[in-house]
């Protein structure tokens, strides 16, 4: 037999064959059952990636809360009464007012603290009003500097910041317009 | 179909054209009923298949069991896939394509399987009833036996007259390949035809 041959009864050979029994009904069983759908397991995830993401943002807030008296505060005698921009500004009654409420918590709040968190706390507020000074210093030679100024109010940010987690008061922060 | 049988030759060739233009239409008619999930339509689809994928199956599987999940496979994809169809070619080559993909696959899956099953059973795989008659069930035996590479690209191409660039497409392989795979299954099936004198 030579290779046309072989093609030509190959090509006579059954295409379509009757199956020995029908199996409609296991195709049928199958179509029927629910599909499950391709977004619940993805939805699924994405709940299971929020839900860790606001329990990690959770832990991590509650250690910083309580750990926050690392950066924290000072005793009355620390206490930084220069609250200008060089000669030219002097900061807001909003900002004075905060600043001695929460002064007046200090005292109180260190007696809850360790000594070396009160150190911690000292050593910080004392850099910050150096640099306070600094920049102060500087102002009064070159008024108009918009970049010093925007330093100095940094600085003051974080000095009632600090002031603010030491003392556990939520006061607003202050805002340039409060200069 | 008795006007049919007395209809002489050009007229039975338009009748036929007739028929099948109609049952183009119906099958059109089902599929879109089934792509709107119904599965009366589908079934309707499965009868009218049936046959070919289920003999595709068999065909390159040679083996009854195997062929029957197959084709049951390849109709749940089609199902599932019902939605994708949109006409590009028709109905019957598309199941087709599905048949041959839930054959490879399936085939690589159970590869391990299979030749542990092959180890221990005869070296004769039994008979397929496939309807062919006389000396064709010989050949259809040596196919049967035929290396899975040789026997895959033997029954797309010399069977289902496929390309052999389609038959390649639907086997992941190249299209010298798949005239090589053909070249070697020609020569093998020779070979046992001859010992077995077969004429064709």
């Amino acid at each position: 037999m030579n290779d046309e041959e072989l093609m030509r009864a190959a090509a006579r050979l059954a295409r379509e064959i009757r199956p020995e029994r029908d199996l409609w009904a296991g195709i049928e069983e199958a179509i029927n059952e629910p599909v499950a759908s391709r977004w619940r397991p993805m939805l699924a995830q994405a709940a299971a990636v929020l839900l860790l993401i606001g329990a990690t943002s959770t832990i991590t807030y509650m250690a910083v809360k309580d750990t926050s008296p690392r950066a924290v505060v000072t005793t009355p005698d620390m206490i930084f009464e220069r609250a200008s921009f060089g000669n030219r500004y002097t900061l807001g009654p909003g900002f004075q007012d905060a600043r001695n409420g929460l002064v007046a918590e200090l005292n109180i709040e260190f007696d809850r603290l360790s000594p070396e968190a009160e150190e911690d706390i000292r050593t910080n507020l004392t850099m910050i009003h150096t640099a306070i000074n600094n920049m102060n210093d500087e102002l009064e030679k070159d008024p108009g500097n918009t970049l010093l100024q925007e330093q100095l109010l940094r600085m003051y940010h974080e000095e009632l910041a600090l002031l603010r987690r030491v003392s556990g008061l939520s006061r607003n922060v202050m805002m340039r317009n409060d200069i | 179909m008795a006007a049919l049988l007395t209809a002489d030759t050009s007229d039975y060739s338009r009748a036929m054209a007739t028929v099948s233009t109609d049952t183009q239409a119906e099958e059109a008619m089902l599929i879109e009923q089934a792509q709107r999930s119904s599965r009366r339509a589908f079934e309707a689809l499965y009868r009218l298949h049936i046959d070919r994928v289920y003999g595709v199956c068999l065909r390159m599987t040679g083996n009854v069991s195997e062929a029957e999940d197959c084709a049951q496979d390849a109709f749940i994809q089609a199902w599932n896939k019902l939605k994708l169809f949109r006409g590009d070619s028709a109905f019957s080559t598309w199941l087709h394509r599905i048949a041959v993909n839930s054959v490879l696959g399936r085939m690589r899956k159970s590869k391990r399987e299979q030749e542990r099953i092959m180890a221990v059973s005869d070296d004769t795989p039994p008979r397929l009833e496939t309807g062919d008659s006389g000396e064709l069930r010989d050949l259809s035996d040596a196919v049967n036996q035929l290396p899975e590479g040789a026997r895959n690209v033997f029954v797309l191409h010399a069977v289902y007259g496929y390309s052999h660039d389609e038959t390649g497409e639907m086997l992941g392989i190249a299209t010298g390949t798949s005239k090589a795979q053909l070249h070697r299954a020609k020569r093998l099936l020779a070979q046992q035809l001859k010992q077995e004198g077969f004429e064709a």
